[in-house]
């Protein structure tokens, strides 16, 4: 019995063979047929075998679930991953079978749950990007609506090629988001300034397009409709411009004439400036703000009204301005205006009212091109009596100046007088015949005309007549003055018969005349203080031209010789030398080029300022040596500037120029005697000859010339660029 | 005489921390413009003496020039030509060179900015296509030495290069200049700038030098041509000769003022021959002078030109004086003139 108890199967037919023991005893007991028995034992037996089936067959179904569960399984992963466009992850591989059923579902549901996470996620993802792309679409269509809720993703491709599609699509709809933005911005920026200059109100005129504009934070409205709509407002607001601006200038324009007309200070102007220097502007150029605003239209529309309404009231100064102007004319062309009266009486009337001011003005302005075209055809014999004046008072002049005794003396500008007395002479001996001429022609005119030549109300051929009177009752005075002195000139040779000799006024005048051209004084100051020439140097000219001395100085040669001859050696020699105070040479003049000149320039080189110009009272052999030995100084110097040129690199910006030396100083200390505050006082400029370019021949082995700011930059000329300098 | 006030004008505050390379008068306000080799080009208001705007260039920037009031060009030394527009702070590119652009001048005769370059070349910009060189460039011309020094006048443009060339070109006709010259001056070009009139040129060399030319080519027209020296100083027998570094002319008289290394402002009449007057010096070179548009105001660039190279310089410093009236007036001869 311990021994069935350990095991229940055992137990169990222990039990079963003792039940059937215990029958069979009890049977006995009984005593029951054998058949009956039989019959007992089979039932036991028919009742065993139904138990056993059942058990069988309810196994049976519970493997055929297990199986349908595993299938499903695999079926929902297949389609999972075919909706992710995946390769299974797990494919059943029936020949590596995993073992029992159960095993084999357990090991396929944690793959089937990470899955649907996974499909879960990437449905999210969709759903993510069409609501965007559907956002989008919204903003670009500006369907008022909202948007619609309903987001249907299509479960069966969930793929990320679809995935990438969609999102594909939300970037194209961004970009053109923000194309459209920026097209809004960019007519807003232009609708911005348009305002600006229009002084609108930019935000207002904005929010009639669409409200959401005018909030500079917030999201734009960038539809289609709200593109155009602002297209449409910067068109309107352009033409308003166009409008404006023309009106503007149309003003302005008359403003112009107005001050014209006017002369209107020009602080009165000023106010105004900004909007007259558009008068000729184009549309886009105009962006000042407010230039076009209502208040600056009306603003100038007031004042040119204002000025109109001056303008009448000041039509009676126009009037007399104009008069005014008629007079002027009038009296330059020795005309005496006609009937000042008439005008006189105009003049009340419009003060009274009577006549208007404009018809005035146009009779005058009538009158003074009537004036004006008398004036040119009386302008010949004006140009003719004008020299006539002219000669008239030199002549008169002349008189006055021979009169004077001391006119010989030495003193400030007595060449000056000297020369214009010479000019009077010449003028008054062409006196009558300019006075003929102009007789001839002022009566032709007349008769040409049929009326008088007037001169300041004077007939001029009565004027001339007069003249010719006059002059010949002065020739006649100035005959008897000249048997006077010849009777003087009798008295004096007696006189001098009896005494000894005594000078002629003639020999006088001409001792006279030494001192007063050699003192320095004023002739010596003009000649240094006009300027001095000189040609710019040619290739070969480099003795050449400073041997040649000026015109003036040729010129006032040949007059002086005239006057008198025994002077003009000496005088020569001596101006010249002064010349080379401050002139170096001027060439192109028609004068020899003697060797010596040359270098009787160099004199002064050796003279310290403020030295007496006595040479000029010494011999003239004394003079030229000097000079000698001047020529033998100035050619060392010459050579010496030339070497050095060789030797100086051009680079050398302060470098000194030894022949200019002593050029230079001179004229600068000798040349203005009186200089209390040189710097105000004009100073020749020192023009003197540039030695000529030779060019050294270092050139050719030194760098190339670089300006300051080449060498500063540290700029250099590429190799093959230098190459071809060296050549030239 | 009376009694000048020796001053040197008023200084501007905040100049350029580097050399002046020039400095140009609005033709429109007293609007002063400054290009530096700090690399900086500035607008002051002269009048008021302020510092009205700055821009940085790439480069040094060698030279500059007015467009109108509100607008500029300038040249630079890292090879190109900018436009700015000082009240929006913009500068757009022209166009660039092959190297270093020395000068630029701007014609209002024909809308065009003319640029001149060590490159050996001028170049013509239409300021108005501005978004690229191809659209701005309207022609290259070839020069035979690197471009120093260029001036206008109405049509006529005067270029001054290296190895003393000068070639005179009518703007109408850039093909080939209308004149090819030689300097008159034997020594290299600093500065070329046209009468007012029209008629000439004067051209100032490195050597204390300045030459007064005529376009005209007769021989009546060529025999007015003269020179004359100046901006030298006498020192123990020796002369010292300075670099004339620039011209300017007076808008309305006509008269001139020359700036020297010297650190002196001479006032000169071509016509008469004369020197009006010489300002007191300044503490070093004068690099750059410039009337304002109504010949009141002279502005003087003194700052270090370079011309001996690096070394020690007192600072860079630009000065706006009044002008008198005496100054810069030709002198009327001191007696009448008995000549016709």
């Amino acid at each position: 019995m311990s021994n069935g108890q350990s095991d229940p199967l055992l137990q169990m037919e222990t039990t079963c063979g003792s039940l059937l023991y215990e029958l069979q005893i009890i049977w006995d007991e009984v005593g029951e047929s054998d058949a009956e028995r039989d019959r007992m034992l089979l039932e036991l037996e028919r009742e065993c075998l139904e138990v056993y089936r059942r058990k069988v067959d309810q196994a049976n179904r519970c493997r055929a679930q297990i199986r349908q569960a595993i299938a499903d399984s695999e079926a929902e992963l297949a389609a999972i991953c075919s909706a992710m466009g995946e390769r299974p992850v797990h494919i059943r591989q029936s020949d590596q079978n995993l073992g029992n059923l159960k095993e084999e579902l357990r090991a396929i549901l944690p793959q089937i749950e990470e899955m649907r996470k996974r499909k879960c996620d990437r449905k999210n993802q969709f759903v993510e990007v069409l609501e965007q792309i559907q956002k989008l679409k919204h903003e670009l269509s500006n369907s008022s609506g909202y948007i619609s809720t309903t987001l249907v993703v299509d479960e069966a491709d969930l793929s990320l090629r679809k995935l990438e599609e969609l999102q594909r699509e939300m970037l194209a709809l961004q970009n053109e988001k923000s194309e459209r933005l920026k097209q809004v911005l960019d007519h807003l920026n232009s609708l911005n300034s348009l305002c600006l200059v229009l002084g609108m109100d930019f935000k207002q005129t904005v929010s009639e397009v669409h409200p959401s504009l005018g909030d500079p934070e917030g999201s734009k409205n960038i539809s289609h409709d709200t593109i155009q709509q602002l297209a449409a407002a910067i068109q309107k607001l352009r033409e308003i411009k166009i409008q404006r601006m023309q009106r503007l200038q149309d003003l302005a324009m008359s403003l112009l004439q107005l001050w014209n007309l006017m002369d209107t200070p020009l602080e009165e102007q000023q106010v105004f400036q900004k909007v007259t220097c558009n008068v000729a502007a184009s549309e886009n150029e105009i962006v000042e703000p407010n230039m076009l605003s209502i208040d600056i239209i009306t603003f100038v529309e007031k004042e040119v009204s204002r000025l109109e309404e001056l303008k009448t009231s000041k039509m009676k100064e126009l009037v007399l301005k104009k008069k005014s102007e008629l007079e002027d004319i009038c009296r330059k062309t020795h005309l005496i205006p006609e009937t000042d009266s008439s005008l006189d009486i105009a003049i009340e009337a419009i003060e009274s009212g009577a006549v208007d001011a404009t018809y005035v003005l146009e009779k005058i302005e009538v009158e003074i091109a009537k004036v004006k075209e008398e004036a040119f055809s009386r302008k010949d014999i004006l140009d003719k009596v004008e020299k006539w004046m002219v000669a008239c008072e030199e002549e008169s002049w002349l008189e006055e100046y021979n009169r004077d005794e001391n006119r010989y003396n030495a003193g400030r500008g007595a060449h000056l007088t000297l020369k214009r007395a010479e000019k009077a002479r010449v003028l008054v001996n062409k006196l009558p015949t300019i006075v003929d001429a102009l007789a001839s022609k002022t009566s032709s005119w007349e008769n040409e005309r049929g009326i008088e030549f007037t001169y300041d109300g004077v007939r001029l051929l009565s004027m001339l007549e007069e003249y010719n009177i006059l002059r010949q009752e002065k020739e006649q005075e100035r005959k008897r003055q000249r048997d006077q002195k010849k009777l003087q000139g009798q008295l004096l040779a007696e006189q001098e018969a009896l005494y000894g000799s005594k000078p002629s006024p003639m020999k006088n005048q001409s001792t006279k005349k030494g001192p007063r051209l050699s003192c320095g004084g004023a002739s010596n100051r003009r000649l240094s203080l006009g300027g001095t020439i000189l040609q710019t140097p040619k290739h070969d000219m480099l003795h050449s031209t400073k041997a040649t001395p000026n015109t003036r100085h040729a010129k006032k040669n040949d007059r002086l010789s005239h006057d008198n001859p025994t002077r003009d050696d000496r005088f020569q020699a001596m101006s010249s030398g002064r010349r080379g105070l401050d002139i170096a040479g001027l060439p192109l003049k028609p004068h020899s080029l003697n060797p010596t000149n040359a270098h009787e320039i160099e004199l002064p080189i050796m003279r310290k300022p403020f030295s007496p110009i006595s040479s000029t009272d010494s011999s003239k052999s004394k003079a030229t040596n000097i000079l000698e030995d001047l020529n033998t100084k100035h050619n060392e110097m010459l050579q010496k500037t030339l070497t050095s040129n060789n030797t100086s690199p051009f680079t050398t910006p302060s470098k000194t120029i030894s022949t200019m030396d002593e050029e230079n100083r001179t004229p600068k200390t000798m040349a203005i005697p009186m200089p209390s505050t040189p710097s105000t006082v004009s100073v020749p400029m020192l023009t003197a000859i540039t030695p000529a370019p030779c060019v050294p021949k270092s050139m050719e082995d030194e760098d190339i010339e670089y300006s300051f700011e080449e060498r500063r930059a540290g700029f250099v000329l590429p190799k093959d660029h230098r190459k071809s300098l060296v050549q030239i | 005489m009376t009694a000048v006030p020796q001053s040197t004008g008023r200084e501007l505050t905040s100049p350029p921390t580097d050399g002046i390379s020039n400095l140009r008068f609005s033709n429109h306000s007293d609007n002063l413009l400054v290009s530096s080799w700090d690399k900086s080009v500035r607008l002051y208001d002269a009048s008021a003496n302020a510092l009205r705007g700055e821009f940085m260039h790439g480069g040094a920037v060698l030279d500059c020039c007015f467009h109108d009031d509100s607008s500029g060009f300038t040249a630079c030394a890292d090879h190109t030509v900018r436009r700015l527009v000082f009240n929006h702070s913009r500068e757009d590119i022209l166009g660039r060179h092959d190297a270093p652009v020395r000068c630029i001048e701007y014609s209002y005769a024909t809308g065009q900015v003319i640029t001149g370059s060590w490159d050996k070349t001028l170049k013509c910009w239409d300021p108005r296509g501005a978004s690229g060189q191809e659209r701005s460039l309207i022609g290259t011309y070839t020069q035979p030495e690197r471009v120093y020094s260029l001036s206008l006048v109405g049509n006529r443009l005067v270029v001054a290069t290296a190895g003393r060339h000068v070639n005179v070109y009518d703007l109408r006709n850039m093909n080939q200049p209308e004149q090819r010259r030689e300097s008159s001056l034997k020594y290299q070009t600093r500065c070329v700038r046209c009468y007012p009139n029209g008629t000439g040129y004067a051209l100032s060399s490195v050597e204390g030098r300045v030459a007064m030319e005529f376009f005209d080519l007769s021989e009546a027209g060529q025999s007015k041509k003269y020179a004359f020296k100046c901006h030298r100083k006498s020192e123990a027998g020796r002369d010292i000769v300075y670099p004339v570094n620039s011209i300017a002319f007076h808008p309305i008289y006509g008269t001139f003022a020359t700036g020297g290394c010297d650190g002196y402002v001479n006032v000169w009449d071509g016509n008469n021959k004369k020197r009006l007057y010489q300002y007191p010096k300044y503490p070093t070179s004068i690099a750059a002078l410039s009337f304002s548009r109504d010949g009141r105001l002279l502005a003087v660039a003194s700052s270090y030109t370079y011309e001996e190279g690096d070394k020690p310089h007192e600072p860079d410093a630009i000065f706006v004086r009044s002008v008198n009236e005496v100054e810069v007036k030709p002198k009327p001869k001191m007696l009448p003139n008995p000549a016709t």
